[in-house]
């Protein structure tokens, strides 16, 4: 029997002898239920000061939503018609109460710069974010993970001092400045990978968007030469994103690993004459998927958030560039919208996350 | 696992070697790579900026048009002739009758009246320059009518020179719209606004195929267009906002135009032989604004202190080589009553400078705030900033959008740029030197000279005089007493460049030329 069973037993046979505390505690059910209620009531509140929160901010900065609207040469009665519009006479309590109150209905308002309800923009650029960062997620993992575990396993070797530098070289080398470096390299010099957008002008409008991901719906559609070309535009800033988040994946897989590495079982299964990969992969691996998939959760979060800037190198029509040019042009509505967008994906993550936690790992329970 | 991972890395090389090669675009599609940023309609009645101007432009014709290369000399477009009543009260347009809309409608004359009715009626920033002669919501449809199918009447509401009137219907705001389709997709009384801003129904070269804010515009060729089939079969604008990227495409041949390619980036390509750089007068200027109501910057001593305060030359070669030329005139370069060439009226002088903030009661010179109207500003600031500390002006430069406080007069000292429409110096004059009104209630914002706080009679009827005026020559004289009194004056918007847009061009690309007005007819263009 491997060593990895034996300790799951010791475990679940400390659980049981803690059971005999238990066994005046709710029925599994209701205990599920008050915390599936005291989730709800975390969120809705969560969403509600980051709501306030960015409401404040855009009332506060020296920023006229009137102008970002009409433009600056414009007549007074043409400014005060849009004033009146916005709603930007009445106290701010009312303006937030009217805002609060509009969101619980799914109007986000429109845009001040695109002309359309930030819902509608939103469905439209969204897609092209998440699929940019679970390409990205995927490249950092398949090469974050094996890279922090062989590591860890050779602790203190030049893999291990690799490791270090690639970690430390994601840390520090500015995202918008390898961005252009890579285009530079891939794009103008080899000529292997697209550089702006999402495909080439030419396949635009050839795909009709379904879902919103084109990788997805050029498939669907059976569109090889779109999908192919897509695949050409999303491998390089997936792949620098991706890169970013190796550093912390194979970070935190080394030192999982080494907690490992250094338990009991890991020592016994050794002294039995296991080979290294069947100790790594199968004994000690498995007992750290928990902790990586928490790892991963939150680098999916940092994902939506690292868009920014490199939308903005690669021109890819996504959340970051959404939000960025939201803050630019001083258009409140988009900047609340999309970071309501963006806490909330957070907290669908935190919660997802948590209930898979809760699943894998039967301790947690 | 290991194999399932080579697996995947193999697969994906695969589809990324294999793919078909990105290759440059193809010799009937033309690229443009730009910015789309804060477009939020496609309907000319509600623009008044660079980058949609010209789109718009293409997808819409106007009653008359000026050539890139002659703003002064109206042409025809869809008017093939026009008269003036002797009284100067009436303009009698006749239009030509192959004309059709992209729905097939023939353009009629009650298609034109009611897209200036519309215009005017709609109140939006589009309706500015024409809102000038006098139209109003309640009297413009009297006085713009379709007589019969092919001609319109244009009568004005006061005394004013037909030629700016003309000029202004050849601005892109007043692109003639297919009413019939517009007012099918009327909702809400907003005359067909909504759908229009992401749909076209115009007569012009090009229509809209899709439109993604902020993302890209695919424009189609109309087969029937009345100038005959357009060389280019698709016009694409993509939003590139990142510079380097930009250039990286222009010089790949992805890009066929660049706007907006920053400075460093321009440097670069003008040295490439397969790449031309158009650099195109702008009929505004970048200027240092002063506030009235600060009684420091009251003294005139102290704003002329200002203008002896910034080292000019220093930055006309590098950061202002594309986007500038010194000017020191309020009368754009080629505009008439503007000068011959580019007099210098105020050079970097500290010493002079500190001397006069001596004689205005500041020996110890003067402390004030200087904010950029925007980014696009900030280097010139920061350059004022550096130079002025020598001549006894320390600004503490405090960077972000300021034009709000600009309008709403909260500011000490701010550094800006403009652009106008209107190829005539009436447009600029009014922008710069009009302020009828000088209360805090009159919240005059389009004004720059109320913005500053400071009302000069003179000034204000010699630009009502100059609207009025039909003789050229005695125009160009008014215009000539207008700039004399601006200079003499020390007047509190301190011009020193007169802006420039420049347009990166592959050089295989033939008959595209950026307008002073931002009307770009693509048309024309061709690639060899």
């Amino acid at each position: 029997m491997a060593s990895a069973d034996l300790t799951s037993k010791q475990e679940s046979s400390r659980h049981s002898q803690a059971g005999g505390f238990a066994d005046a505690a709710p029925h599994p059910l209701t205990s599920l239920l008050r915390r599936l209620a005291g989730r709800v009531v975390a969120v809705v509140t969560t969403l509600l000061g980051l709501l306030f929160l960015t409401f404040s901010m855009g009332r506060l900065l020296p920023a006229d939503p009137v102008l970002s609207i009409t433009g600056p040469e414009v007549s007074k009665e043409v400014y005060d018609r849009v004033f009146n519009e916005l709603g930007l006479g009445q106290p701010i309590w009312m303006q937030f109460l009217s805002y609060v109150g509009k969101i619980a209905t799914g109007d986000l308002g429109t845009s001040a710069t695109t002309g359309q309800p930030i819902l509608t923009d939103l469905m439209m650029i969204f897609p092209a974010t998440i699929e940019l960062a679970i390409i990205a997620m995927i490249i950092g993992a398949i090469i974050g993970i094996p890279l922090g575990v062989t590591a860890a396993v050779r602790r203190g070797t030049i893999i291990d001092h690799i490791a270090r530098i690639i970690a430390l070289a994601g840390h520090s080398i500015p995202i918008f400045w390898t961005g252009l470096m890579a285009l530079f390299i891939f794009y103008a010099k080899l000529k292997l990978v697209g550089a702006s957008g999402r495909v080439d002008v030419f396949y635009e409008g050839l795909v009709t968007p379904m879902t919103g991901f084109l990788l997805i719906d050029a498939a669907i559609q059976q569109q090889w030469e779109v999908f192919q070309n897509a695949v050409g535009h999303i491998i390089l800033p997936a792949s620098i994103l991706g890169y970013y988040s190796v550093a912390y994946i194979s970070r935190m897989s080394r030192s999982f690993m080494l907690e490992q590495l250094s338990q009991e079982y890991i020592i016994t299964a050794r002294a039995k004459g296991l080979g290294t990969r069947k100790v790594v992969w199968r004994h000690a691996f498995r007992n750290i998927r928990v902790q990586l998939l928490t790892i991963l959760a939150l680098t999916f979060g940092g994902l939506l958030e690292g868009a920014v800037l490199i939308e903005t190198v690669f021109g890819w029509p996504g959340l970051g560039q959404y939000l960025t040019r939201g803050l630019q042009m001083n258009d409140m509505n988009v900047v609340m919208g999309s970071v309501l967008t963006i806490g909330a994906v957070f907290l669908t993550i935190n919660i997802l996350s948590d209930f898979l936690y809760r699943i894998l790992d039967p301790r947690t329970r | 696992m290991l194999k399932q991972l080579l697996t995947t890395i193999a697969i994906t090389g695969a589809l990324v070697t294999t793919q078909p090669a990105f290759a440059a675009s193809p010799p009937n599609m033309l690229v443009i790579g730009t910015n789309l940023t804060g477009i939020r309609t496609l309907d000319p009645a509600q623009n008044n900026a660079r980058t949609v101007s010209e789109l718009i432009s293409n997808l819409y014709d106007n009653l008359v048009q000026l050539s890139p290369e002659d703003l002064k000399t109206l042409k025809p477009m869809l008017a093939t002739q026009w008269s003036v009543s002797p009284d100067g009260k009436i303009i009698t347009l006749t239009l030509r009758d192959d004309a059709v809309f992209q729905s097939g409608n023939k353009v009629t004359a009650e298609d034109a009246a009611w897209s200036i009715q519309r215009v005017i009626k709609m109140g939006q920033v589009g309706s500015t320059d024409v809102a000038l002669w006098g139209f109003t919501p309640d009297n413009v449809e009297k006085l713009v009518r379709a007589k019969d199918e092919h001609t319109l009447e244009i009568e004005l509401p006061q005394t004013v020179n037909t030629d700016l009137v003309l000029y202004s219907l050849a601005g892109s705001s007043l692109g003639i719209v297919d009413k019939k389709t517009v007012l099918s997709h009327e909702a809400n009384a907003d005359f067909g606004g909504a759908w229009l801003s992401a749909n076209s129904a115009g007569s012009g070269p090009f229509s809209l195929a899709q439109w993604r804010p902020n993302d890209v515009a695919i424009f189609n060729a109309q087969p029937k267009y009345w100038g005959g089939k357009p060389a280019m079969a698709r016009v694409v604008a993509r939003h590139i906002p990142e510079s380097g990227n930009l250039r990286l495409q222009l010089e790949a041949g992805d890009v066929d135009v660049g706007q907006y390619v920053a400075s460093g980036d321009l440097d670069a390509l003008a040295t490439k032989k397969d790449m031309v750089i158009e650099n195109v007068p702008g009929l505004g200027f970048y200027y240092i604004a002063l506030n009235q109501k600060d009684p420091d910057l009251q003294k005139p001593k102290v704003r002329e202190a200002f203008q002896h305060a910034f080292d000019w030359k220093a930055i006309s070669g590098n950061i202002m080589r594309y986007t500038g030329f010194p000017w020191q005139s309020m009368i754009p370069r080629g505009m008439i009553g503007a000068p011959e060439q580019a007099d210098v009226r105020y050079d970097y002088d500290p010493a002079k400078a500190k001397q006069l903030l001596a004689e205005a009661g500041y020996p110890n010179g003067l402390r004030k705030v200087l904010n950029p109207s925007g980014a696009a500003t900030l280097p010139f600031a920061e350059a004022l900033q550096a130079s002025a500390r020598a001549a006894g002006l320390d600004l503490d430069l405090v960077p972000g959008e300021f034009t709000p406080a600009f309008r709403e007069r909260k500011f000490e000292v701010l550094l800006g740029n403009s652009g106008a429409r209107l190829p005539d110096p009436f447009a600029v004059a009014t922008q710069y030197a009009f302020n009828p009104d000088n209360s805090d209630e009159a919240r005059l914002g389009s004004y720059y000279l109320w913005r500053t706080g400071m009302k000069v009679d003179d000034l204000n009827s010699l630009i009502d005089q100059s609207m009025k005026e039909r003789d050229t020559v005695k125009r160009t004289d008014i215009f000539k007493k207008m700039d004399g009194i601006y200079s003499g004056m020390a007047a509190p918007l301190v011009i020193f460049f007169q802006r420039t847009d420049p347009y990166v061009m592959r050089a295989n690309v033939k008959g595209y030329h950026g307008h002073t007005t931002w009307s770009t007819r693509w048309h024309d263009v061709t690639k060899e």
